[in-house]
């Protein structure tokens, strides 16, 4: 009974039909596999299509088609030899490429110049728990998914709730303790517009005060101040207490304004004006910050010093929440931002407030989103996150940007990254060169000159395009390069172990030959012509 | 940019007329160093002019002409000449004024709202690719007429330095009237030769050959004599001609480049073709069967009409290799391995059309059926069997180079689809699933697939490494192709059902 279950199992298994079925679906999530690459990258394909379990059981069920295929056709006949051939090369190649998926290795290593690395990344992700008090790092593979995996998983006390493989950021508002000023504007003319938030709140650490767009500088500075800007003085200055948030002209207070010998200006504020025992002075062209009595800069002070001298060249505008001044014409101008959008003197440009909050801040809150690719780059979803809870709280960790958290004297770095592994040996990028093809600066060639430092002794290499380095098991592929901040090159190599390597190679020559036995040799190719009477030829 | 202050020159006569300057025909044979390679000026010249203008001759002047008056103009103000652009999207001629053909002095004058209707376009549609290449077109335009584009060679201590055509000359030398700036530019030629060498001058004559019309002509030629007029004999040679013509194309082509040719989609499609015709020729000589011939001439003649009337899809143009191409042991193993099998399976799409076609609007008898299936499956197994070595090669090379055997890349993976499609095919008409009256349609269908693996993935997919060839309209060649394979195994399929129901 079991062997004739077997035997019907093997035969449909085996059986022709079967596997024109079998390959017309894998033909279709080829199919299907491409597009999905071709709109959101390899990545995305990879973790829909081909490295999951439909796709790869499907290359199992072939692989059984082919295997039970020939041992249907048992014992050998002599016309079979070319077909037993080329089945055996099928099943050499599934054999070696599920020894190169179980225990390959496919990772890259990132080389600056002179700087020693055994490190090699590998495309796997993983959450870095890093508790810097125990000094120790706890490390979890994340799930090789293409959508929102929930995780439910706890590590040294933080929970990893989700996972987002590939994620966005949208800006969101967020009650805050301390009230500091945070905007939203518009800017905009007939052709273009651009929306931009600006903060001056510690916890929106994602937006900045300042910001330029083309030659257009745009500040962001505490809202009283826009009163000051509005106020007439002679002198354009402004002076700011950092303390109490409250501003006032030299004109107002009827502070002098001397020159120096050589010409500068400076003033002093009396301690009746600063109400502290120190008189402090400025020379409001160089420098915001006092000087104390002994003419050294006196930082601790609340107070600052504004010029507005200083930005009239230039187009600078500054925002004061639903307030503005700029510089133009020889004047200066301040306006209200009411529901109307405020015209701008720069190319026709209007400028509009959203939102404007001092208990709420922006942040921003990555978001699930299938990836967008646009000429082999990713300008959608290209950002990886989780989130993850402690004592209650929920924070966001993503790939460009690790998490830490204190609490009381425990400190808990939390980042997302690559797992990786150290080499048993160390190299070193002694020169990276890349040639260009003449009068472009189109590459023609990149070479990476390394130093291995082995048990052996150290020794040079040269890797290049289609010239690898073989060493103790690895293969070293020149993948990429980099131009770091002082402008040197480095090399990023590809590092490779790959044992079913001469399996599937033995497996194409298999087939190659097979084939040709096949098709060739044994078809009536060569014996003898198909003569057909009365088709014309 | 400079423009002389004294001009002898040119002083009494600054409008253009008859005046060429210094511009003769003869500049063609000048070396020039344009994007990565040196190649003679009229290369560059053809390339450029026809790209700003798509005309052969503007004025009785020829390419080169036109390119050295465009370049003087960075030097001279040469007001009456200059080069028209023919406006084909409708929504550009609406920007400007309605016209259908504008200068480029015009152009640039408008030029800011072609860039702000660019900026100010958010979809990507045809529009915006329209203005996109206005944009390119001015910039080249602007690069010729600054005097940057034409690179001169200058020997210094026995070395070529290049310096663009703006600064090359002194007002000295300007002064000297343009038989002097044309005794110049022939030195800066000879002084090159002397350290270079001439081999570049063979690019323009080979060139000046017109070898791939000539092909046409002759493999047209061949196809007239065999099928309509049954002259054997006048055939087999226009044949062997066309064959020589083809080694001709390919030998200079590997003379110029210094590399297999097929390294890019004219490369491709003339090494297909040629491979087509020897397969054809081959298993014709062999088998003593003439339909193998006639269909590798059928299909040489397709890519040879393609190579001579396509350029837009397929440039001719030789450019410089990504670094990783650059391995002549490879590419011509490979590619050519590849290459080979679609033009092996491009044998097959055509006699299964034929087949088709005779069978719904002639006649066909069983027996033809038979014979002609048998043909096709020939054609079919010579295609899978190279499709699946090129396949291999490929993966070797993969592994060779990048460190892995297969990526799903979407190249290698459309490779591996095309191989499946037939595959399943051969398999499915072992077993009594696929009879002859099917298996000829769904070989024509299955070229489809052909041609999205070697056209689509680069016109469509356009993405993954293998980033070569990408050019525009090509989705629609291929949209247009696929509807009409289409079309006509659906209207086939109907008139031969409806013939059968008749009887």
């Amino acid at each position: 009974m079991k062997s004739s279950i077997f035997s019907k199992f093997e035969k449909t298994v085996g059986g022709l039909k079967f596997a024109v079925i079998l390959i017309l679906l894998f033909t279709t999530f080829m199919v299907v596999g491409t597009f999905l690459e071709s709109s959101g990258g390899a990545e995305y394909a990879n973790r829909l299509i081909y490295k999951r379990w439909p796709f790869m059981g499907l290359q199992f069920l072939m692989f059984l088609s082919i295997l039970f295929a020939a041992f249907l056709r048992l014992p050998p006949k002599k016309r079979l030899y070319g077909f037993y051939v080329i089945h055996t090369g099928l099943i050499l190649i599934g054999i070696g490429s599920f020894i190169t998926w179980y225990s390959g290795i496919d990772g890259s290593i990132i080389l600056t110049r002179n700087d020693p690395s055994r490190q090699v990344e590998l495309n796997e992700d993983i959450i870095r728990i890093h508790d810097t008090n125990k000094g120790t790092v706890y490390k979890k593979k994340l799930p090789f998914r293409a959508f929102t995996t929930d995780l439910n998983d706890e590590i040294a006390g933080i929970k990893i709730k989700k996972f987002l493989p590939f994620s966005d950021n949208q800006m969101e508002w967020k009650k805050v303790e301390n009230k500091f000023p945070s905007a939203s504007y518009l800017l905009f003319n007939d052709n273009i517009s651009q929306d931009f938030t600006l903060s001056l709140h510690p916890q929106a650490k994602e937006f900045e005060s300042t910001l330029t767009m083309g030659k257009l500088n745009i500040h962001f500075l505490p809202t009283p101040l826009g009163n000051c800007f509005a106020k007439p003085s002679k002198s354009k200055l402004i002076i700011w207490n950092l303390d109490t948030k409250t501003c006032f002209t030299p004109e107002e207070k009827k502070v002098a304004i001397k020159k120096s010998k050589r010409g500068s200006r400076f003033l002093a504020l009396s301690t009746k004006l600063t109400g502290s025992k120190k008189i402090i002075s400025f020379f409001p062209d160089f420098s915001p910050i006092p000087l104390d009595e002994k003419l050294q800069p006196f930082r601790k002070s609340p107070f600052r010093i504004l010029s507005k001298k200083l930005f009239e060249e230039k187009p600078h505008l500054f925002l004061f929440g639903n307030k503005l001044s700029y510089f133009s014409d020889g004047t200066w101008e301040s306006k209200t931002l009411g529901k109307d959008p405020s015209s701008l003197p720069w190319m026709g440009f209007n400028l509009k407030l959203i939102k404007y909050s001092e208990v709420e801040a922006p942040v921003f809150i990555p978001y699930y989103t299938a990836p967008i690719q646009e000429s082999g780059k990713l300008v959608k979803g290209g950002q990886k996150a989780i989130l993850v809870e402690y004592q209650g709280n929920e924070y966001w960790v993503t790939d460009n940007a690790p998490v830490t958290m204190i609490a009381g004297d425990k400190k808990m770095i939390i980042s997302l990254a690559k797992s990786s592994f150290l080499l048993p040996f160390e190299f070193t990028l002694t020169k990276f060169k890349m040639d260009t093809n003449p009068g472009t600066m189109d590459p023609a060639s990149y070479e990476s000159f390394v130093r291995l430092f082995t048990t052996d002794g150290p020794s040079s290499h040269h890797i290049y395009m289609n010239n690898p380095l073989k060493h103790s098991g690895f293969t070293f592929y020149q993948a990429s390069y980099f131009q770091d901040n002082n402008g040197g090159y480095g090399t990023v190599l590809s590092v490779n172990i790959d044992p079913g390597r001469p399996i599937k190679y033995l497996g194409a020559l298999l087939i190659v030959l097979g084939s040709i036995w096949h098709f060739v040799i044994r078809s009536e190719f060569f014996s003898r012509r198909q003569k057909l009477a009365g088709v014309p030829a | 940019m400079k423009i002389f202050a004294l001009l002898t020159l040119f002083i009494t006569n600054l409008s253009f007329g008859a005046n060429i300057f210094f511009c003769n025909p003869d500049l063609e044979n000048l070396p020039h160093l344009d994007g990565g390679r040196l190649k003679p000026l009229y290369v560059t010249a053809e390339e450029s002019i026809k790209s700003l203008s798509g005309k052969a001759k503007v004025e009785g002047l020829t390419r080169t002409q036109i390119y050295c008056l465009l370049s003087l103009k960075s030097l001279v103000p040469i007001k009456d000449f200059d080069l028209s652009l023919k406006i084909e999207h409708v929504k550009i001629q609406e920007l400007l004024g309605g016209k259908k053909s504008i200068t480029y002095s015009e152009l640039k004058e408008n030029f800011t709202e072609v860039r702000m209707a660019y900026v100010r376009n958010k979809e990507k549609n045809s529009y915006k690719k329209a203005l996109e290449k206005v944009m390119r077109q001015v910039s080249l335009y602007n690069k010729i007429t600054s005097g940057e584009h034409w690179q001169l060679p200058k020997k210094v201590e026995d070395e070529i330095e290049w310096s663009p055509f703006n600064s090359y000359f002194s007002e000295k030398d300007f002064n000297m009237g343009p038989e002097l700036v044309y005794d110049i530019l022939q030195k800066s030629k000879e002084d090159f030769i002397s350290v270079e060498g001439n081999k570049y001058l063979f690019e323009l004559r080979f060139l000046k050959w017109h070898v791939p019309s000539w092909a046409l002509l002759t493999t047209s030629l061949a196809l007239i004599a065999l099928v309509l007029f049954k002259k054997v004999g006048v055939g087999l040679t226009l044949s062997a001609f066309t064959f020589l013509l083809q080694i001709l194309l390919m030998a200079s082509r590997i003379y110029i480049s210094e590399r297999a040719p097929v390294t890019n989609m004219y490369e491709t499609v003339m090494f297909s073709g040629f491979g087509a015709l020897l397969l054809g020729g081959a298993l014709a000589w062999f088998l003593k069967e003439k339909i193998y011939l006639y269909l590798g001439l059928g299909y040489n003649m397709l890519t040879l009409l393609m190579m001579n009337f396509a350029t837009e899809l397929v440039t001719p143009s030789i450019s410089p290799l990504v670094p990783v191409l650059r391995d002549n042991f490879w590419l011509s193993t490979h590619v050519t391995s590849i290459v080979l099998s679609y033009g092996a399976l491009a044998l097959s799409w055509i006699l299964a059309n034929t087949t088709i076609v005779k069978k719904a609007f002639f006649t066909l008898s069983s027996k033809e059926e038979n014979y002609y299936s048998k043909i096709i499956y020939n054609c079919l197994k010579f295609g899978i069997v190279t499709l699946f070595f090129g396949i291999m090669l490929g993966g070797i090379w993969a592994d060779y180079s990048w460190g892995r055997f297969w990526g799903w890349d979407p190249k290698e993976t459309w490779s591996l689809i095309v191989f499946c499609i037939y595959v399943a095919i051969l398999h499915g008409k072992y077993t009594s699933w696929i009879p002859n009256r099917v298996f000829i349609p769904v070989v024509a269908l299955a070229f489809l697939s052909v041609m999205m693996a070697w056209f689509g993935v680069n016109y469509i997919l356009a993405a993954g490494l293998h980033s070569y060839g990408f050019s525009q309209g090509g989705a629609f060649f291929l949209g247009t192709f696929f509807l009409v394979q289409i079309l006509l195994v659906l209207i086939t399929h109907f008139k031969i059902k409806s013939f059968k129901l008749s009887n």
